[in-house]
């Protein structure tokens, strides 16, 4: 087994083409980290759509029935009180607060989803310990890529990568 | 304990006079006094509804007593609970009562509690003791019994109490060259000299307006405030009943009054020629005297009242005012005898003595050497060109029984705590000569002695009881009906609270002679102002100045309160460039006050007006230095009418304090209340019920199991006398809030009364209308309160919940009627106005009732307590309450019964009937508050074509 | 010393320098928050203290003597309490919509001012969130309004608008504060990255959760994102609507009117871009942002300035003419009472400042003149100001009982109330700047390729 190989771009062109290659010439990219979001990664690096919007209609749903049936039940059967001649059940009033807690309720749920998709908070993790990864964060284009377990494979991946315009690649050990 | 500041004002402690031992001891009594005070009297007091063994705690018990108005009494009915006097009402068996109040009795019970009052004896002003006062009398008695008392003098109010004036008689049976004053700075001496001049001896006259169709004042003010106000409104909404006899009311006044705000016909009338105006109504009906020298408007309007009088004979009645100069008291004498008009005339109720100016003069001559003054204070209320503080002085043994350590102890040498009547034995007669007894309701809080210990004492009784010398008069006098002993009839005179059948029986067969008529009066000299003074409708005397309720109750018809103010007509304001709030200098020969201008509608050119009773100097904590004092303008020539004032701009202005305004745009006055003609009223069918106002939400019904409470007020018959809404203070512990806070805009009055007026500044036709709680039954302020702390009961009353209010004030700001009041301070929670906040008030609260706290909503509630006390007693006797079992603490003190409160469920309730009646209609009614308090519009009965005051 | 010097005019529309490179762009907004503390800095935040102070003075003061030391009165029962509760909450709503609606009508160009204005937000609800607390009469039981298992066994009354606000108050304040966060979490890698300290790395790292910049999360971080602002523009509406519910909830004259929700909505949004009109210029200066911020982002705000006046225009015409058609006297005598009762001279103050002086933004010279926008924009907050306060005030001075019109009479901790506030939220945004990247650097860094690609 190899470790894979971290390689480092000054641009996101330089990343789109090495990204091409490897996937061309039958490695496997694993992920790219970038300053900012680019299109176009995401098919090549083989990310599917995520659920979170389920998750927010889920959760938004849930909590804004729930704020009803609280209201509901509080009106109307746990202290019912003529109130202004109201119906005790003034639904359309009723309505208010369900909608402004379910979207508070929905964004919760969707930053959750967010969180346990993206396997964060997760504040170490081995890339952190590779000299000069800190600029992926601020103005480096990073692409971590795998071969097929034989040092000849990881050693074409290494030469493609460079011919790709890489500065720097690194080979990330398992600690 | 009390602290030094509640000592009577200007006390020194601790003088060569007294040892510092005894004053500390003297203290000690005070307060054991104090704290002693709250518990039933010693002698055997006999209870209104029930015997006093059945007492049980914290169960209220009724008292039939007398509470005195310038001397003359209205019965009363006292509720006390654990022997703590905490509300006045009214003893419908009593002919000054006939069940209503008026704010004088309502507020006397906050009086009693006054912690002001004079707590003990005083020597120049130092605490003394009462045998020290004993010892000093001896010496005093054994010079009079010497000179047969020459040169002792007596000075009391106005003494209609049969025991006190047998004492009198008594004293100066013992000391023959002693003299009796009297003195009331409310009097009507004018109506005594102007009865002798036409009958020849003074006589009382006792109108009964219930029996007039045409009434015409002459700046008299029957159902203004006074001792014979219930008795006189009652008799006067009696006959203004639309579907019955209604009766029309004429006024010709000189400043504007309650009778003025009622009258059908209002003519504003210079009060220089008030005599003139009785003249030309004596010419129309036949006088023959020389030609009235009034102006043709005026003219025209007297014709018109004095046809309308002839053509009611017998049912035509003349009203002169105390303001009237003789003379043309004696031609409305004429003119009632020429009508044969419902008017009693009766030997005078009052014992009068000597005049004060007598004693004034006397005592400048140096004749007087030993004053007793009883329960009067000249030394605030006498006309300044008598200066009695100077002459006085000369007086070397001077003695004070009053209340209050006030002005006029300041001039005596000795002062000596009377009792409040609430704690005192008497007796008393009402203004038709009806006695009624005194009896106390708790033992004297601060030591006081009532008048009668203080003038046995002088004419050596020692240490006689009230108790006794009260029942002495009546042993002698009370006749028992046959086969009934003195005892059975005593303790029906104390439990029925009038002594049957004491009433002072009319003269009859008395023809009047026309009196001598001078020449017409001459206008005065132009720029000069007339001054018309009236006793204050709240502070009436003065002598209600440290009286808080009566100082934040808003004077019908300006709703000025902590104060008083000059008003002044629009035309003579603008000649002399002021506007309301101008602070000016009044000055009358050598007399001057500091005044603020109100500008105000209905007053004749050149007239000015004042009300006495303010500008208190030694009134106390509350009292002090309130308002201005119109006395000071007095002269014993002139009481009433200031001829010839000049205003000077004092260059300041004052705000005039009010709690309300008087709603003057034609719009909101037609909206909201509506006036309606009799003439146009006759054939008028029952009102259509209340529209149902489309709405998305599904009609709730009416629960109809149990109650539903609602109230119907009568705008044709309130007189805005402010009774109601006393009442409601001190039953519902409302606070007072004090002159800042009402300057900032606030107020607690739960129960308020709007002024609309349909007239011109010129003419002005106001009308009253209470506004309590309307207890919508779609209620604006209960579904915006957030935490449910405005409900709606079942039986539909909308109630607030005052320890779950949390102070949003959501509900008022969405409350069309303003109804609801905010503890904005802790007005009754640690933060009460001046000395609000002692121990001694506290006796006074209603404890069926919440003290609310500070931060929390508060309003009308009906008197739910009330509600709730039916029914306990109904389910006791397991029944239902009864149509018209609860009464509110404001319809039982309306002298006019204006307001009628009752159970729609049950049909035989009261409330069911008026809610038919034509004149029915509901405050705001497009708002589909469905309000289950309603009105009856007011209704007036102008002469058919006859309208000159409303140009 | 700036790092991106700025040309004019600009290269670009929305960068003003001739290369930005991503370090640059990086240095530009994080260095200033590494770098020692400058003595604007310091007067500008010493200034602030005795305004915090002055605040908490108040609010102590409040609850020891209660709110009779304001000038509320039996009948004008509010007062600046809920007046500026309602335009606090106005200078929040637009934080949260600018930076939601530009994001999804996909306007590059908020990159440059959506983290300031969504701190604003932050602040400004806070702030609001005081209000109705300290407006009780007994603010020791406001949370009475919460459904909560109690002894007494009560429960809030629904129906009441006061506890709407509540509701939506606390929903909006949370909700800003994820979506501030989430899209700050970027940023805070970035300030992990370049932290030399220990402690800085330690800080940052921990809010960063961790953050890689890898494909994946970019995407998850759009996909939440771009949807929380979705749901965002609706909350802020309903926020906003729900204050005016407050009043159009009631069936007072000149309050229960239908057009109250979205004319207040507008309004709020109108005051909040004035507000971030004045950071902007102030970050802008203080920051030395000239190249991110650019007068191109000031003229389009100042256009949005001007649309939103004449809404207002629109919205306080007809008021009046409802008024009018809809007959009743009360509301004409109204009407009759704004121009010429006792509050007219600050009615005409708050016609001129949110109706007429915005008109001068119809002139391009105007929308790119700082010093214009500057006037105008604290023109629109005092006039928002006074929009507020005069609609509790006329209404309840004048409604239906003529007996009991009165009016307000302020006192010293009205003024302090109305005043003091201000001063906190300059406090906690100089705060801001020193701690967190008031650009989103993530969002520039593209914005300068793309406008260079372009």
């Amino acid at each position: 087994m190899t470790a894979p190989l971290l390689a480092e771009f000054a641009d996101p062109d330089s990343l789109r083409v090495a990204l091409d290659r490897v996937g061309h010439d039958g490695h496997r990219a694993i992920e790219a980290f970038t300053p900012y979001p680019i299109e176009g990664l995401d098919v090549p690096l083989g990310i599917g759509p995520s659920r979170i919007r389920l998750a927010m209609l889920v959760g938004g749903l849930a909590v804004a029935a729930f704020a009803f049936a609280l209201q509901y039940y509080s009106a109307v059967f746990a202290y019912p009180i003529n109130s202004g001649g109201r119906p005790l059940n003034s639904w359309p009033v009723f309505l208010l607060v369900p909608f402004e807690v379910g979207i508070f309720s929905a964004a919760l749920a969707g930053i959750l989803a967010f969180l346990w998709s993206c396997r964060l908070p997760r504040l170490h993790d081995p890339l952190f310990a590779i000299p000069g990864f800190e600029r992926a964060t601020q103005d480096r284009f990073f692409l971590l890529a795998t071969a097929d377990n034989n040092d000849d494979a990881t050693l074409a991946l290494r030469h493609l990568l460079e011919e790709a315009g890489a500065l720097v690649v690194t080979e990330v050990r398992q600690p | 304990m009390p602290s030094l500041k509640e000592l009577p004002v200007g006390m020194r402690l601790a003088t060569a006079l007294t040892s510092r031992r005894e004053a500390l001891r003297l203290l000690a009594a005070g307060i054991a006094a104090g704290l002693a005070g709250c518990s039933k009297p010693n002698e055997e007091i006999v209870p209104y509804v029930r015997v006093p063994e059945g007492l049980v705690p914290g169960d209220p018990l009724k008292f039939a007593t007398t509470l005195p108005l310038s001397g003359y009494g209205r019965g009363v009915i006292v509720t006390a609970i654990d022997g703590r006097p905490i509300k006045v009402e009214g003893n419908p068996r009593h002919p000054a009562s006939l069940g209503a109040t008026d704010v004088f009795s309502e507020a006397d019970v906050l009086s009693l509690y006054d912690p002001d009052r004079s707590r003990t004896v005083l020597k120049d002003g130092d605490i003394a003791s009462w045998d020290q006062f004993l010892r000093a009398l001896q010496s005093q008695r054994r010079r009079w019994t010497e000179r047969q008392g020459e040169g002792l003098r007596l000075l009391t109010g106005r003494v209609t109490s049969p025991t006190l004036a047998r004492q009198i008689d008594d004293l100066r049976k013992q000391f023959p060259k002693a003299l009796w004053h009297s003195y009331a700075s409310i009097d009507d001496e004018a109506s005594q000299v102007g009865a002798s001049l036409a009958y020849g001896r003074p006589l009382d006259s006792v109108p009964r307006l219930d029996r007039a169709d045409i009434i015409l004042t002459l700046d008299a003010d029957p159902i203004g405030h006074g001792p014979d106000q219930i008795r006189n409104a009652r008799g006067f909404a009696s006959h203004r009943a639309p579907q019955a006899a209604f009766s029309r009311l004429y006024a010709v006044e000189a400043a504007p009054t309650l009778t003025g705000a009622k009258a059908d016909h209002r003519l504003a009338l210079h009060p220089s020629l008030m005599t003139e105006a009785a003249l030309a109504v004596a010419n129309a009906l036949g006088a023959g005297l020389r030609d009235a020298a009034v102006p043709q408007e005026a003219a025209r309007f007297l014709k018109q009242a004095a046809d309308d009088l002839s053509a009611h004979h017998g049912a035509a009645l003349v009203l002169g005012g105390r303001s009237l100069p003789p003379a043309a008291q004696a031609l409305v004498h004429w003119i009632n005898a020429r009508l044969s008009a419902p008017v009693d005339l009766i030997e005078p109720v009052a014992r009068n003595g000597r005049s004060l100016a007598d004693l004034v003069s006397d005592c400048a001559a140096g004749a007087v050497d030993a004053l007793v003054i009883v329960g009067a204070n000249p030394a605030y209320d006498a006309p300044v060109d008598l200066d009695v503080t100077k002459n006085f002085a000369r007086v070397p043994f001077r003695l004070h029984v009053g209340l209050y350590a006030d002005e006029t102890s300041g001039l005596a040498n000795w002062h000596i705590p009377q009792a409040h009547p609430l704690e005192a034995w008497s007796d008393l007669r009402a203004i038709d000569g009806t006695a009624s007894i005194v009896q106390p309701l708790i033992r004297p809080l601060y030591g006081a002695r009532t008048d009668h210990e203080v003038l046995s004492t002088l004419s050596g009784g020692a240490d006689a009881k009230p108790y006794d010398l009260v029942r002495e008069t009546w042993n002698a006098t009370g006749k028992p009906e046959a086969g009934a002993d003195f005892e059975t009839w005593w303790k029906r005179a104390l439990h029925d609270g009038i002594v049957a059948d004491s009433a002072a029986k009319p003269v009859a067969g008395l023809a009047p002679q026309l009196p001598p008529i001078g020449p017409s009066p001459q206008a005065g000299a132009d720029g000069a102002i007339a001054i018309v003074l009236r006793p204050d409708p709240c502070l009436w005397d003065g002598s209600f100045g440290n009286n808080a309720w009566l100082q934040e109750c808003p004077k019908p018809l300006t709703k000025q309160v902590w104060g008083n103010a000059l008003a002044l007509g629009a035309d003579d304001a603008k000649r002399l460039t002021l506007t309301t709030g101008d602070v000016v200098t009044v000055s009358s020969g050598t007399r001057r006050i500091d005044v603020p201008v109100s500008v105000e509608p209905g007053l004749p050119k050149g007239v000015a007006h004042l009300s006495l009773g303010l500008g208190r100097r030694k009134a106390g904590a509350i009292g002090n230095g309130i308002g201005a004092n119109a006395y000071a303008l007095r002269t014993a020539a002139a009481p009433w009418v200031i001829a010839d004032a000049t205003l000077k701009p004092a260059g300041r202005r004052e705000d005039i304090l009010t709690t309300q305004n008087v709603v003057r745009t034609p719009d909101d006055v037609r909206e909201l209340y509506p006036l309606k003609e009799l003439s146009r009223l006759k054939g008028g069918q029952s009102a259509s019920p209340a529209p149902v106002l489309p709405s998305l939400l599904p009609q709730r019904p009416r629960p109809d199991d149990g109650y539903a409470w609602a109230m119907v007020i009568d705008a044709s018959v309130c007189i805005g006398c402010n009774a109601c809404v006393v009442a409601c203070q001190s039953e519902n512990n409302v606070p007072v809030v004090g002159p800042e806070e009402v300057a900032l805009g606030r107020d607690m009055h739960w129960l308020r009364i709007d002024v609309y007026d349909h007239g011109t500044p010129a003419a002005p036709q106001p009308g009253f209308q209470p506004v309590p709680c309307m207890q919508c039954e779609h209620a604006p302020c209960e579904p915006v309160c957030p935490v449910a702390a405005s409900v709606h009961d079942g039986e539909g009353l909308n109630v607030q919940v005052y320890n779950r209010c949390i102070g949003t004030r959501f509900c008022e700001a969405n409350c069309p009627y303003k109804v609801r009041r905010f503890n904005f301070r802790g007005y009754s929670d640690g933060e009460e106005y001046a000395n609000l906040g002692l121990e001694s008030y506290r006796a006074q609260k209603n404890p069926e009732v919440t003290v609310r706290a500070r931060g929390v909503m508060e309003k009308c509630t009906y008197c739910v307590q009330r509600i709730s006390a039916a029914r306990r007693t109904a389910e006791r006797e397991d029944r239902s309450i009864g149509p018209d079992e609860v009464r509110t603490a404001c319809q039982n003190a309306c002298p006019t019964r204006a307001i009628s409160f009752g159970d729609l469920h049950q049909p035989a309730s009261a409330i069911n009937a008026l809610k038919r009646d034509p004149r029915h209609y509901a405050l705001l009614e497009h708002l589909g508050t469905r309000p289950r308090t309603t009105y009856l519009a007011d209704v007036r009965n102008p002469a058919p074509g006859f309208d000159e005051d409303r140009a | 010393m700036a790092v991106l010097e700025h040309v004019s005019p600009p290269p670009h529309r929305w960068i003003a320098a001739e290369r930005a490179s991503d370090v640059e762009v990086t240095q530009a907004v994080a260095d200033p928050i590494f770098a020692p503390v400058g003595r604007a800095w310091w007067i500008a935040f010493a200034a602030t203290i005795p305004f915090v102070l002055w605040l908490v003075v108040t609010i102590v003061w409040i609850f020891y003597r209660g709110i009779g030391i304001w000038g509320v009165n039996s009948t004008v029962v509010w007062g600046f309490a809920i007046a500026n509760y309602v335009w606090w909450i106005g200078i929040g709503n637009a934080g949260t919509l600018i930076s939601a609606m530009l994001l999804l009508t996909r306007q590059r160009w908020r990159a440059s001012i959506n983290r300031f204005a969504e701190a604003m937000t932050l602040f400004a609800v806070a702030i609001a969130g005081i209000m109705p607390i300290i407006h009780l009469g007994r603010p020791l039981y406001f949370y009475w309004l919460a459904p909560y298992p109690n002894t007494m066994t009560l429960w809030p009354q629904w129906r009441s608008a006061l506890v709407w606000d509540f509701w939506s108050i606390l929903s909006y304040l949370l909700f800003s504060i994820l979506f501030w966060y989430i899209s700050l979490v970027p940023d805070l890698a970035t300030m992990r990255d370049r932290a030399v300290t220990r402690g800085g790395q330690v800080l940052y790292g921990m809010f960063a959760l961790g953050w890689q910049g890898s494909a994946r999360q970019w995407r998850r971080l759009e996909t939440v994102h771009t949807t929380m602002a979705a749901l965002g523009v609706p909350l802020v509406c309903s926020v906003h609507s729900i204050v005016g519910l407050d009043f159009a909830a009631s069936l007072m004259p000149g309050w229960a009117e239908s057009i109250f929700p979205p004319y207040f909505v507008v309004g709020a949004m109108y005051s909040g871009f004035g507000m971030v009109v004045l950071l902007a210029v102030a970050f802008r200066w203080g920051l030395r942002l000239e190249a991110i911020i650019t007068r191109n982002h000031f003229e389009v705000m100042g256009k949005v300035l001007l649309m939103a006046s004449i809404v207002m225009g629109y919205s306080y015409a007809s008021e009046w003419f409802m008024a009018w058609y809809g007959g009743r006297h009360v509301d004409r005598d109204l009407t009759a009472f704004l121009f010429t009762g006792s509050y007219a001279p600050l009615y005409w103050g708050q016609l001129f400042c949110n109706v007429l002086a915005p008109q001068a933004l119809w002139f391009r010279a105007v929308r790119r003149s700082l010093p214009a926008l500057v006037v105008i924009s604290i023109l629109i907050n005092v006039g928002m100001g006074l929009e507020r306060i005069l609609i509790v005030w006329n209404t309840l001075s004048h409604a239906y009982m003529p007996s009991l019109w009165h009016v307000f009479k302020m006192t010293f901790w009205d003024w302090s109330i109305l005043i003091a506030p201000l001063g906190l939220f300059a406090f906690m945004f100089l705060l801001f700047v020193r701690l967190v990247p008031s650009i989103a650097m993530y969002d520039v860094r593209r914005l300068t390729h793309e406008e260079h690609a372009s």
